[in-house]
């Protein structure tokens, strides 16, 4: 009996073996990690769990729903694409864990989107040391364009030092000398903020910071109001989370200032679809205000990136609500599949960076920024546009629908370059072919 | 029970230790991390065994404590550019002054009065870091400890260096705790666990006694928190969260709250979690929903599980140097 089994498993071994053997001798001498002949292993990390995860969870669903959509139509270079999407639950030693999963046990071959901007820091070490290429990377701050500190990542947003820039020589363009008051996120959000607006020039009559998650207080909002009043403001900047800006309208309604106080809304703030769910009724009350985005509106049925996302969102996604988190998860998918598509037909994690590198700025997506990917930059999105919110929340171009006026600038000390906005049509069928 | 001598003690840590770094050669760089995690977390909860298994007073804020000796490690290595292993050793007493503190405060309450008055630490601290500029804000500060050193050779990965200062931090911290509880301040501590009353009436200073059982448990947190950063490679406010308090209070749980040995299965236990629910859920193909919640699910069932049938821990081969004294 014994003898039998023992037989039979060293066959089972042997056999094992030989096939092991069979497959090796079959790849390539240097198959890339993360690379077959079938298929391209991807990871993301973002929270599904916790209080941060409500929008954010949507992103992955319509990541794999466009990656399900290319490799329904042949994936990339005859590869399927397969991404596996791990929870951090917004804590970045959950990160850093299943992120360790992702690059050393999984053998992902790149990671895309990954979402946060200490979760970031906190993979930066081990992405840096297995020099994992890290794609498009879901955050603002600025400091992941150091190609010295992160020679593997690649930031897409513009940081909000930029959009501040912008949005002071808007105001400089649009509201010379109107009274202008600053509600800001008393944190680093704020504080690039502050130095974006410095370095426009841009004067307050008053400044009002607010601890992050301090706008649940209905005190605070009291404070803002009086603040706003008290400094005879006629026109309010808000640079804050949407939560934030919910809060605030619900303030200016109660001291009855809707239509006589003129709202601008920092990207961050101004999500169409979130402030309709926080003010419901209440909602149209921001109707008017202006709202700075790079990406076109997820409700501009008239943008071809739009529809085609929404359709393919409609077929992939299992009913999912098309919304700016969908929107940004399929921008980033698209990007994603071009960037693998120029790494060549044998694709190595030194091919996929340079390729990022060297044709990144000039592949498709969905925002009306140019992208400044280069050799010696690793800057996304540099550019904004301005909105004015309609009654249903969601912002259509001030120079009306369809018409974009694009403001583009650094972080750092270049002018503010106004433009009609252009970017590269949408492939064929939402399919790229770069 | 016949008592070892702390020479003994040592020596059989340090061997346990010396066959676990050896070990550590043996596997990969993702075990290397998970080892070094379960030697953070076991020094962690070895701070809440010492305060609630010990003294009998309860904390739902170590977590925040953690923060504490996080930061005081990273700021004293990036301004007054201090080696880091003195950087762990200024996290801890960093800690413990904050436990110190909070112990002043925790002597005059009790039960569900103490729980909420930790539970806001844990809620309110992290939160600080967003207030002063020097704290880094929402993205916290960078903590690089360098690469392992030279001599130990070019194979030798960050992980497995990671591991080998975690596991002799943990050594030190059970090493030093265990004979800490057989002197008489342990004595002091489990007769305040029993009856406050009674130990109040044969002599003991109740409020010096919980004081300073809270004060040292926050110093083993603060060792912990900056070993935890160490990990990491920084501190911010998300690292310290809520549920990090709460995983340190359920890993006691899980482990027997007065038990000090078991706060190593504990750390296992936490540790092994997500990665078996991650099998369980590629192996039934859950969709990210199921996978993303399932490690919550399978900690609170084991919670309410050893609540329930094992309240004082389940039952451990004995791990006589480590074992608690019996009464």
């Amino acid at each position: 009996m014994f003898v039998q089994r023992r037989t039979k498993g060293g066959i089972i071994a042997v056999a094992v073996a030989a096939a092991a053997a069979l497959v090796a001798s079959a790849l390539p001498a240097h198959a890339e990690t993360g690379v077959t002949g079938s298929t391209i292993k991807l990871g993301v990390t973002l929270p599904l769990t916790g209080a941060a995860a409500p929008g954010y969870n949507k992103i992955p669903g319509a990541m794999n729903a466009y990656f399900s959509y290319v490799n329904a139509n042949g994936g990339v270079n005859g590869r399927q694409i397969k991404l596996i999407v791990k929870d951090d639950a917004y804590s970045p030693s959950q990160t850093l864990s299943v992120t360790n999963d992702l690059i050393l046990k999984d053998k992902v071959f790149a990671l895309v989107g990954t979402l946060g901007t200490a979760n970031n820091e906190a993979t930066t070490r081990l992405v840096n040391s297995q020099g994992v290429p890290r794609l498009f990377v879901n955050t603002g701050f600025s400091g992941f364009a150091d190609m010295k500190k992160y020679p593997t990542t690649f930031p897409l947003f513009p940081s909000y030092a930029t959009e501040a820039k912008i949005m002071g020589k808007y105001l400089a363009d649009n509201f010379a000398g109107r009274k202008v008051a600053l509600i800001y996120q008393d944190d680093d959000f704020g504080m690039d903020a502050l130095k974006g607006f410095a370095t426009a020039g841009t004067s307050f009559v008053a400044k009002i910071p607010y601890a992050a998650l301090s706008q649940a207080d209905p005190s605070v909002i009291g404070k803002w109001v009086t603040s706003i009043v008290a400094s005879g403001a006629d026109t309010v900047v808000m640079f804050g989370v949407t939560s934030a800006t919910g809060a605030l309208a619900g303030g200016l309604y109660k001291a009855n200032l809707i239509g006589k106080v003129q709202l601008i809304l920092g990207s961050v703030g101004s999500d169409g679809t979130t402030l309709k769910g926080l003010l419901g009724p209440l909602a149209p009350a921001l109707a008017g205000s202006i709202a700075a985005s790079f990406l076109p509106s997820p409700a501009d049925a008239t943008d071809e990136y739009i529809t085609q996302f929404k359709a393919i969102n409609a077929q992939y996604n299992a009913g999912a609500t098309f919304d700016n988190n969908i929107l940004v998860g399929m921008n980033t998918a698209m990007l994603t599949v071009q960037a693998l598509r120029a790494a060549g037909t044998s694709p190595t994690r030194a091919s996929l960076i340079k390729a990022i590198e060297t044709k990144g700025s000039t592949w498709a997506s969905a925002a009306f920024s140019p992208i400044l990917y280069s050799a010696k930059s690793h800057v996304g999105y540099t550019g904004y546009w301005f909105g004015k919110l309609g009654l249903d929340g969601n912002a259509v171009s001030v120079d009306g629908p369809g018409k974009y006026t694009l403001y583009t600038t650094d972080s750092g000390s270049a002018p503010v370059v106004k433009a009609a906005a252009t970017r590269p049509a949408m492939p064929a069928k939402g399919l790229p072919k770069n | 029970m016949k008592h070892k001598s702390p020479v003994i003690r040592l020596l059989l840590l340090i061997l346990i230790g010396a066959a676990l770094i050896i070990g550590s050669g043996y596997v990969d760089q993702l075990r290397s991390y998970q080892g070094a995690q379960v030697a953070i977390f076991a020094i962690a909860i070895s701070s809440i065994v010492l305060l609630t298994g010990y003294s009998g007073q309860i904390s739902l804020g170590h977590g925040a404590l953690m923060a504490v000796g996080g930061y005081a490690a990273v700021l004293c290595q990036s301004h007054l550019h201090i080696p880091y292993p003195f950087a762990f050793l200024i996290g801890a007493l960093a800690g413990g002054v904050a436990g110190f503190l909070l112990g002043i405060a925790a002597a005059r309450l009790r039960g569900p009065y103490l729980a909420g008055t930790t539970l806001a630490l844990a809620v309110g601290l992290p939160s600080l870091a967003n207030q002063f500029h020097i704290l880094g804000g929402e993205q916290g500060l960078l903590f690089d400890v360098g690469n392992p050193p030279a001599s130990l050779g070019s194979d030798f990965t960050q992980y497995r260096w990671f591991f080998v200062v975690a596991v002799i931090a943990a050594i030190l911290v059970f090493w030093l705790l265990r004979n800490l509880l057989s002197t008489r301040y342990g004595r002091r501590w489990r007769a305040l666990r029993a009856n406050p009353t009674a130990a109040a009436l044969s002599g003991i200073n109740v409020a010096q006694a919980k004081v300073l059982a809270f004060t040292l448990s926050s110093t083993v947190a603060g060792l912990a928190g900056s070993l935890f950063a160490m990990l990491l490679g920084l501190v911010a406010p998300l690292a310290f969260t809520l549920t990090l308090s709460f995983t340190l209070v359920t890993g006691a749980v899980l482990a027997g709250v007065s038990n000090l040995g078991g706060s190593i299965v504990g750390a296992v236990v936490l540790v092994a979690i997500p990665e078996l629910s991650n099998t369980a859920a590629t192996h039934f193909g859950g969709s990210d929903k199921v996978t993303a919640n399932l490690p919550g699910v399978i900690t609170s069932v084991l919670l309410i599980a050893t609540v329930l049938f094992v309240p004082n821990g389940p039952k451990l081969p004995r791990m006589k140097f480590l074992a608690r004294t019996r009464q």
